[in-house]
């Protein structure tokens, strides 16, 4: 039996983040599995590619979100494979958005602020060109 | 040698298990392995950055569920980590490749620093807070299954601290690692964190610290799909069999495979960046 502490003293946050970590990690590697499978079952090859059409490049990353449906990444396997990335790179993001609201409603504004400080410098670093 | 998906994939599982062994992360000892592969340093690196969202990201899952991370203190020393990722990501979008074999050697002998005397457990007592402790709460408590009670901490000089996660953050973004030892090492001395609530926060941090470095990478066109899926299956898989395997294992056993690796790693990068001079 695993016997716990106090921890931070915020067991809702704590189970929230827990669950939004491993759901976003192992989606998104369900589908860079899927998508790697899928890559040999169309090409025949597993070589390491440098054509444009593996690199992912956008203006910031919520123009490449705006992209991922776009002919840039044709191709399911392709596509999976960028999903699942997008997908991945979004989990901590997401954590960081539902801390936020998790503090708004509790009210705590020391923590909302510190959270929104953290917030504000994912999107500003996802909104750099 | 040349890498190709498959034989990266089954390369990285190993490597996810030692790096989760030796406390390094897949990441560090990875991207040395594809550079020697003739894998661009740069891609080398954004690549790794995806990797170490993953891999830290389950891994944390079960210190948060199990309360051993604080989530607070994580949150408050997140602030100052991920200005660093970014403005340490943002140098290496810049710099000639060159340098990035010595930074990337030089990061890696910081991982010695993990070695060095830690403060011995139960001197963590809760006396008085510093204002910024009090202010944000910055303590906790958790339960130490080999002591089997429950140890309460608190954060010492959280300023400081501050500064050395940036400093820690600025280095995870520029060479593509988690630099889990730097932080573990700032957490333990200078804010008196218990080892094991040090790692397990350190383990929470790295994640976001790795995505402020890769929203950097991706628009600068260096994140290849080809290199990312398998490192991140890989890396991510081995780390949780290392994380299974880890308390079985004798610690001058582990202690021998840190030095060991990270030894070669220094003196691979070095070679590297000297040849390319």
């Amino acid at each position: 039996m695993i016997r716990h502490g106090a921890g931070s003293g915020e067991e809702k946050l704590e189970a929230i983040i827990s669950y939004v970590l491993i759901v976003g990690v192992v989606t998104s590697l369900v589908l860079e599995a899927i998508g790697l499978f899928l890559f040999y079952h169309s090409y025949g090859i597993l070589a390491i590619s440098y054509n444009s059409r593996i690199i992912l490049r956008a203006n910031n990353f919520f123009d490449f979100l705006g992209r991922l449906f776009s002919p840039q990444f044709s191709g399911r396997s392709v596509r999976l494979m960028t999903v699942g990335t997008a997908i991945l790179i979004l989990t901590p993001y997401t954590r960081a958005v539902l801390s936020v609201i998790y503090f708004a409603s509790r009210r705590n504004v020391k923590y909302l602020a510190v959270t929104l400080f953290v917030l504000v410098v994912l999107t500003a670093s996802m909104l750099m060109r | 040698m040349t890498l190709d998906m498959l034989s990266l994939l089954l390369i990285s599982a190993p490597v996810g298990l030692i790096g989760a062994l030796t406390g390094l992360g897949g990441a560090s000892i990875l991207i040395p392995i594809m550079v020697l592969c003739g894998v661009p340093v740069k891609e080398a690196i954004a690549s790794g950055m995806v990797s170490v969202i993953a891999t830290s990201s389950g891994s944390a899952s079960a210190y948060v569920k199990e309360e051993i991370a604080n989530v607070k203190i994580a949150m408050y020393l997140e602030m100052f980590t991920s200005v660093g990722a970014i403005i340490g990501a943002t140098i290496t979008t810049i710099i000639e490749p060159v340098y990035l074999y010595f930074f990337f050697a030089l990061f890696l002998m910081t991982s010695f620093l993990k070695l060095k005397g830690r403060p011995e457990p139960g001197h963590f007592p809760a006396e008085v807070l510093s204002k910024i402790s009090h202010w944000l709460d910055l303590k906790g408590s958790y339960f130490d299954e080999a002591r089997n009670e429950v140890v309460p901490y608190i954060v010492h000089r959280p300023m400081l601290g501050g500064f050395g996660m940036m400093a820690a953050g600025l280095a995870a973004g520029m060479v593509g690692i988690g630099a889990g030892a730097f932080k573990v090492t700032v957490q333990e001395n200078v804010l008196r964190m218990p080892p094991k609530v040090a790692s397990a926060t350190s383990n929470f941090i790295i994640g976001m610290t790795a995505l402020a470095g890769t929203s950097v990478y991706l628009c600068s066109g260096l994140l290849n799909l080809t290199l990312v899926a398998p490192m991140a299956i890989g890396t991510t898989l081995g780390a949780i069999a290392g994380g299974r395997l880890l308390n079985r294992l004798d610690d001058r056993l582990l202690r021998g495979l840190f030095f060991s690796v990270v030894i070669v790693l220094i003196v691979q990068m070095l070679y590297k960046g000297v040849a390319s001079w």
